[in-house]
C-alpha cells in the first residue's frame, strides 16, 4: 500500500502539464470560434457554440491555479513543437465543405485523447493534497465527455455517405499519427484510451441540435410553383433555351445567367431552398450531372399565366460533383 | 487560420437564400408591403422571429470569430466573448423552437448579411462597440417590443423566452461598454474610431426611420429607453439615437 502522501508530480511539474492543457485548450477554443461562420451545418454550429465557452473555464481554471503552483499565471505553454504542428493541422481545414475533418480532428481524436490525459492525470493527482487540480481535472472530464459524446453523434449525422464517412476516417488517421508523434499534449506518451462514455446519456443535446436541423419535413409550396420549377429545371437539364425562356416573366434579365450553365451536362435537379419576399418565392435549384454541379437561385413571380421567374442567378458553378447530403 | 476571415465566408446550409437587405426592402415596398416586418398578425411576428434567428446566428459567429481572430487581446476579453458564443447558441436554439411554435422554420424567408458585415470590423474595440453596443443595442429594442407583443396577444411562451434573452443582450451591452474602454484606454484616437464605427451601425439599423421613439404597441420598431439605461448607455447616448431616428436613410 503506497503512503497517502506519496506523490507523481512535483509542482513544477504539475505546472508545466497545466501550462500545456492550458495552450492545447486555449488554442482549440479560439479554432472552435472561429469555426462557426465557417461551418455551415447549422447543428455542427450549435454544438461548437456550446463547447467554445466550456473550454474557455477550463482554460481559465488552468490558468487560475498556475499562480497557486508558483507560476504566472493565465499563461499557455505547448509541450514542444510537435504540440504546435498537431494544433496547426486542427484548425487547419476552414473550406465550407470541410465539416467533417473539421470535427473528426478535433472530436474524434484530440478530445478523447485530452480525456484520456485528464483521466489519467486525476488517478494519479494526490488526493491529499493536490485537490485544487483534482477539481478542475474532474469538471473538464466531465465536460469532454459530454464533448465527446455530443461529437460523435453530430459527425455520425454529417458523415452518412460512405465518401465522408471515409474522409473523417482519412482525418482521424492523420491527427492521430501527429499526436503520436508529439507524445500527446503533455508530450509524455499517449495514455490509455479512456472507455468510452455512455453516449445515450451524453449525447441528448446534440441529437436535439440534428432533430432541428432537420425540421422542415416538406416544402411548402404555393399552389403551381411546383410544377412550374420542375419544368424550369428540366429545362436548364436539357439546356433548352427555348423552354428555359418560356418561364421567364416580361422583362427578366435570366436568359443570359442561364447561358452561363451551358454545356454542364446536367442530369438532375431538385430544389433545396425556398424563401419567402410577400407574395414572391424565391427558390434554389441544385442541377447535378457528370459535368459538375451548379446552384441556380430565381425568384418567381405569380400572374395571369402562372409562376415565372422574374430574376435568375447562377449562385455556385463547379466543375466536379460536389459530394451530396 | 486566416484572421480575421472576408465577410463573403460565412457559410450557410443550402436552405438559406441570401439576399441585400436593400433588395428585400424594394420588393416589399413594390408590392405594397412594410419593408420590415411589422407586428400585426402570427405570420408578420413569424417573419421578424426569423430575421432575429438569422441575427442570432450571425451573433453567434461573429462572437467565434472574436475568439479567434484576437489572441493578443486580455484574457479576460476572450472570457467575455465566448461567454457570448454560448448565449448566442442557446438564442439560436431559442429562436429556432420559437420558429416551430410559430409553425414556422429556418430559411422560410431570405437572410441578411448585414450585420454579419458590422462584425468583421478588424479592430477588436470597433467591433465590441458595434456588434455588442449597436447591435445588441438594437436587439434591445427589438426583443423588449416583442414581449410586449407577445403578453398582449396571449403567447407565453414567445413571452418568457425572448424575456431571457433580452437579459442576456443586456448583459452583452455592458461587455461591449467594459470592453470599449478598457480596449482603448490612453489611445483617444482608437476610442473615437470604434464609438463613429457604432455610430454608423445606429444609423444603419434606423431601418428607414422604422425605429422610432414611442409606445411599442404603435411604432415598427420602439426604441427601449428603459432597457437601455439598464444595459449602462449614457442619456447622451439614448438622446443622440433618438435624433438619428428622425434623419435615416433607408438600409
Amino acid at each position: 500500500m503506497t503512503h497517502p502522501l506519496e506523490g507523481q508530480f512535483a509542482v513544477e511539474a504539475s505546472a508545466r502539464r497545466l501550462r500545456a492543457y492550458r495552450y492545447v485548450v486555449e488554442r482549440t477554443l479560439r479554432a472552435l470560434g472561429g469555426f462557426i461562420a465557417l461551418t455551415p451545418e447549422i447543428s455542427a454550429k450549435l454544438l461548437l457554440g456550446r463547447h467554445v465557452w466550456d473550454l474557455a473555464q477550463h482554460a481559465d481554471a488552468f490558468g487560475r491555479r498556475l499562480p497557486e503552483l508558483r507560476a504566472p499565471g493565465q499563461v499557455s505553454e505547448p509541450a514542444n513543437a510537435g504540440v504546435v504542428a498537431l494544433m496547426d493541422a486542427l484548425e487547419a481545414p476552414e473550406a465550407p465543405g470541410e465539416t467533417v475533418e473539421r470535427l473528426a480532428g478535433v472530436y474524434g481524436v484530440l478530445k478523447p485523447h485530452l480525456l484520456a490525459v485528464y483521466g489519467d492525470h486525476l488517478a494519479r493527482a494526490n488526493a491529499v493534497y493536490e485537490p485544487p487540480t483534482r477539481v478542475i481535472l474532474a469538471r473538464c472530464l466531465a465536460d469532454e465527455a459530454r464533448h465527446v459524446a455530443g461529437g460523435a453523434v453530430i459527425l455520425e449525422h454529417l458523415a452518412a455517405t460512405p465518401a465522408l464517412a471515409a474522409r473523417a476516417a482519412a482525418r482521424r488517421r492523420a491527427i492521430e499519427a501527429l499526436l503520436a508523434a508529439a507524445g500527446g499534449v503533455t508530450g509524455e506518451g499517449l495514455p490509455a484510451s479512456a472507455p468510452r462514455p455512455p453516449a445515450q446519456d451524453l449525447a441528448d443535446e446534440a441529437r436535439e441540435f440534428i432533430r432541428l436541423e432537420r425540421a422542415l419535413g416538406a416544402w411548402p409550396w404555393p399552389p403551381g410553383l411546383e410544377t412550374a420549377l420542375g419544368a424550369f429545371g428540366d429545362a436548364l437539364v436539357r439546356e433548352d433555351a427555348g423552354d428555359v425562356r418560356r418561364w421567364l416573366a416580361e422583362g427578366s434579365v435570366g436568359e443570359a445567367a442561364a447561358a452561363t450553365l451551358g454545356g454542364a451536362a446536367f442530369t438532375a435537379h431538385r430544389v433545396v431552398a425556398l424563401a419567402r419576399v410577400g407574395g414572391h418565392r424565391v427558390v434554389k435549384q441544385r442541377l447535378d450531372g457528370p459535368g459538375g454541379t451548379a446552384v441556380v437561385q430565381t425568384r418567381w413571380v405569380p400572374g395571369a399565366d402562372g409562376w415565372r421567374a422574374a430574376a435568375v442567378e447562377v449562385l455556385q458553378r463547379e466543375g466536379a460533383a460536389l459530394p451530396s447530403r | 487560420m486566416e484572421r480575421p476571415i472576408a465577410y463573403d465566408k460565412l457559410a450557410r446550409e443550402d436552405r438559406f437564400v441570401r439576399m441585400r437587405a436593400r433588395e428585400v426592402a424594394r420588393l416589399k415596398l413594390e408590392q405594397g408591403l412594410p419593408p420590415f416586418p411589422d407586428l400585426a398578425s402570427r405570420e408578420a411576428i413569424r417573419e421578424r422571429v426569423h430575421g432575429i434567428l438569422v441575427g442570432e446566428l450571425q451573433a453567434m459567429e461573429g462572437a467565434g470569430r472574436s475568439v479567434c481572430d484576437f489572441p493578443d487581446a486580455p484574457w479576460e476579453f476572450t472570457l467575455d466573448m465566448a461567454r457570448q458564443v454560448w448565449d448566442e447558441s442557446r438564442h439560436v436554439e431559442i429562436y429556432l423552437r420559437l420558429l416551430e411554435h410559430l409553425d414556422g422554420h429556418a430559411g422560410e424567408f431570405p437572410e441578411t448579411t448585414i450585420l454579419w458585415r458590422c462584425a468583421c470590423a478588424e479592430d477588436a474595440a470597433a467591433r465590441v462597440a458595434g456588434v455588442n453596443r449597436g447591435l445588441e443595442g438594437l436587439a434591445c429594442d427589438v426583443f423588449n417590443q416583442l414581449v410586449h407583443i407577445a403578453r398582449r396577444i396571449g403567447d407565453p411562451i414567445l413571452e418568457r423566452a425572448v424575456e431571457f434573452v433580452l437579459a442576456d443582450e443586456i448583459t452583452h451591452v455592458r461587455m461591449g461598454s467594459k470592453w470599449l474602454t478598457r480596449l482603448t484606454e490612453g489611445d483617444p484616437e482608437r476610442r473615437r474610431r470604434a464609438i463613429e464605427f457604432q455610430e454608423t451601425i445606429d444609423e444603419r439599423f434606423n431601418l428607414g426611420g422604422m425605429r422610432r421613439t414611442g409606445d411599442p404597441e404603435a411604432v415598427p420598431v420602439s426604441v427601449a429607453t428603459d432597457v437601455r439605461r439598464q444595459a449602462g448607455f449614457t442619456e447622451e447616448e439614448i438622446e443622440r439615437l433618438l435624433r438619428t431616428t428622425q434623419r435615416s436613410p433607408v438600409y
